[in-house]
């Protein structure tokens, strides 16, 4: 394994083009200077990290990819294409036989690099924080995206990312791009074995044309062992729109940080989330919805549970600029508290600069209602079986606007099979 | 007949605040019974403490079909053949009503629950909400229903239905007093309970039972009704000593 030093970035950049080259060269700079978040730093506040990037290295060769399916794939029979990662390296693809480009950005990048220019590694700036710039300096693989103007393409692409190496730092970089009037819809799936101790770094890069729309759903099944520091930026072009799902279910400590740039006018964003944290899990979202444009909608809406002692953190910002009038935005994050040793911390934030806007935002925790459960306990379902169906339909509202309802519906049987599972060992 | 609902000496208190004061009530198989009695006289509260909710501290009796309920769980209240139409029932957003149904038929294991479910859905056009979140949006009108459906599949032994006529307008308090009256059958015992006596000019209770601060003033047939419409419902209970005259609401008639 090799460690994050300057020989590795240049291993890394073996195949560059100038324009990437010069990127990961300020990058490396920033990844020296920059130190460990704090979280004395508002936006890790409640995170506390026991490691150094340092601690995990490189692999040149990726591990074995992990057989058992989760149900994912098979949710989703027909696809336009699909890619396997492991331990930040493409193990295989299928193209597919649509109009766009898919394939794996160091393919793309020997093949086709003028069509990557403009978007690779521009979505989270390097100087972001430690972990945004490793990923610049060291990245070396990912799935790219694009799709030409005025194609629509309904069925989804697959990108599935795994971990494999013990003790192995990755990351995979996930460039998206829909040209004017185009369709695509993208579904992530992350995962790896419990038993693996590993650091996953992706950066998800959105670059929504005019009039295009672009669905991604993310399903975030990492090992218990695995921590996942993540960041995704999408920038909206003129009556673009944005349609992204987040599932959240494992990891020792898993982060996203996402950013939405409602550039254009018209352009709208809906930005669901559920995500249910379990023994001493940490969930952390921090999400910032930045209106731009005239005319522009934003919706964030996420449902997250915690049990045993895990921990789930939402900040939500919306920013709404002087030009930005006649915005629509809303933040929702509703919490249920399902065992005593567990938190969730939850603070929507807005910052609204123009003044003909409509905006709200709503944030709850809670244990399960009361009288939600008495009303079916006395239709004759028994305590257990109210608070299963309770959970389930507290998760639903959620999942019920994810953009790919096959995966959606996975997610609802993990999420019911774990809350039952932690019934059944009497944690909840 | 045998007593589908025998309530004797039921008491509840909530905090520090007694509510019901010994309540005896008895309800034959095959019979419709109405609890009258003005805002806030404890007949709700006779309802969630049949149906056990535990906010309340009680104590006394309650037979359904001859098994005593009073310190069952409440969802074995609900399986001894128990059930009771809330007056404000609870939107649970994210369960539709079909979610629901499945959990109810799962439950119960009655090889006749599926074909119920679809017969109640036709007679009470609830269709269309099946597929929506249980009580979600649903007017008043809707709700009450909605649960007249609930009852219907559950097939229960008793039905206590709480305000089942309020916030109705005319034509469909006089729908559900018609579908009580279909409804009505040898295997059930129905106590409709109301503050308002409008609904008894369309359906033809066996007996009116009227409760004034926790207690059963007054049971009898239907005559009663008839009393209140007249003369209110002071006068009808006015020689009662033991009755504060200021928590006293007259009927809306
Ligand atoms: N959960 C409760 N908390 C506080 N007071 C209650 C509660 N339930 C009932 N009460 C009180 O008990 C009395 C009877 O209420 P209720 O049973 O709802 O009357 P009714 O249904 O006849 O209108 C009222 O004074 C009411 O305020
Ligand atoms: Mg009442």
């Amino acid at each position: 394994m090799k460690t994050l030093d300057v020989q590795a970035s240049a291993a890394a950049g073996a195949v560059d083009p100038d324009w990437l080259a010069a990127r990961r060269k300020v990058a490396l700079d920033y990844y020296d200077k920059l130190d460990m978040p704090s979280d004395r730093e508002e936006v890790w506040r409640y995170v506390d990290f026991d490691f150094v990037l340092g601690d995990f290295g490189l692999v040149d060769e990726p591990g074995e990819a992990h057989e058992i399916d989760n149900g994912i794939a098979a949710a989703l029979p027909d696809i336009a294409g699909s890619m396997l990662l492991v331990d930040g390296h493409a193990v295989s693809v299928n193209t597919g036989d649509t109009d766009a480009v898919f394939g794996s950005l160091r393919t793309l990048l020997a093949d086709n690099p003028a069509i990557l220019e403009p978007h690779v590694a521009k979505g989270t700036p390097a100087d972001m924080n430690k972990f945004a710039a490793a990923h610049t300096a060291f990245g070396s693989d990912g799935a790219v995206l694009v799709v030409p103007p005025g194609t629509a393409i309904e069925r989804p692409f697959f990108v599935d990312i795994q971990a494999a190496t013990d003790g192995a730092v990755s990351f995979p970089l996930i460039t998206l791009a829909t040209g004017e009037s185009s369709q695509a819809s993208v579904v992530i799936r992350y995962r790896s074995d419990d038993e693996l101790n590993a650091l996953v770094v992706p950066n998800l890069e959105l670059a929504v044309g005019d009039n295009s729309q672009l669905k991604v759903t993310v399903v975030q099944h990492w090992g218990v062992g695995t921590t996942s520091v993540s960041h995704l930026r999408a920038v909206v072009g003129r009556d673009g729109s944005v349609h992204i799902g987040e599932a959240g279910l494992g990891g020792a400590l898993s982060r996203l940080q996402l950013q939405i740039d409602l550039e254009g006018n018209g352009s709208n964003a809906n930005v669901v989330g559920a995500y249910f944290g379990d023994e001493s899990q940490t969930l952390d979202y921090r999400y910032t919805m930045h209106h731009q444009g005239l005319n522009t909608d934003s919706d964030m809406f996420l449902k997250g549970a915690v049990q045993g002692e895990s921990l789930s953190i939402f900040t939500g910002m919306i920013r709404i600029d002087e030009e930005a009038q006649k915005t629509n935005a809303y933040q929702t994050n509703r919490n249920l508290i399902l065992s005593d040793g567990a938190a969730a911390q939850s603070v929507p934030n807005l910052e609204i600069l123009a003044n003909d806007v409509r905006c709200g935002h709503g944030s709850t925790m809670g244990p399960l209602d009361e009288e939600q459960r008495y009303y079916l306990m006395s239709r004759g379902l028994d305590g257990p079986r109210s608070d299963r169906l309770l959970v389930h339909g507290f998760f639903n509202e959620a999942l019920a606007k994810f953009p790919e309802p096959a995966i959606a519906d996975v997610v609802t049987s993990w999420i019911d099979a774990k809350y039952r599972a932690a019934q059944e060992a009497g944690t909840v | 007949m045998s007593v589908a609902l025998q309530v004797s000496g039921v008491r509840a208190r909530y905090g520090d605040l007694e509510i019901l004061k010994g309540v005896d009530i008895e309800v034959p198989f095959g019979e419709v019974h109405v609890l009258m009695g003005p805002n806030g006289s404890g007949k709700s509260t006779l309802c969630h403490v049949l149906m056990g909710k535990d906010e309340y501290e009680s104590s006394g009796s309650a037979l359904v079909d001859g098994t005593e309920v009073m310190g069952l769980a409440v969802d074995e209240r609900a399986r001894a053949g128990l059930f009771e139409a809330f007056q404000y029932p609870v939107e649970v957003a994210g369960v539709s009503l079909n979610d629901l149904l499945r959990e109810m038929g799962e439950v119960r294991q009655d090889p006749a629950y599926a074909e119920r479910v679809e017969a109640a859905a036709d007679t009470l056009d609830m269709h269309r909400f099946r597929e929506r979140s249980v009580n979600g949006g649903l007017s008043g009108g809707e709700k009450k229903r909605s649960e007249m459906f609930q009852m219907a599949v559950a097939s229960p032994k008793v039905a206590i239905l709480d305000e089942i006529d309020s916030g109705l307008d005319i034509d469909a308090v006089r729908e559900v007093a018609h579908l009580v009256e279909e409804l009505r059958s040898d295997d059930l015992g129905v106590l409709i309970i109301t503050h308002y006596s409008r609904i008894l000019r369309y359906m033809n209770p066996d007996k009116i039972h009227v409760m004034v601060n926790g207690e059963v003033v007054r049971t009898g047939g239907p005559e009663i009704a008839a009393e209140l419409e007249a003369s209110g419902y002071v006068d009808l209970v006015g020689n009662e000593a033991s009755i504060p005259k200021p928590e006293i609401t007259p009927f809306d008639v």
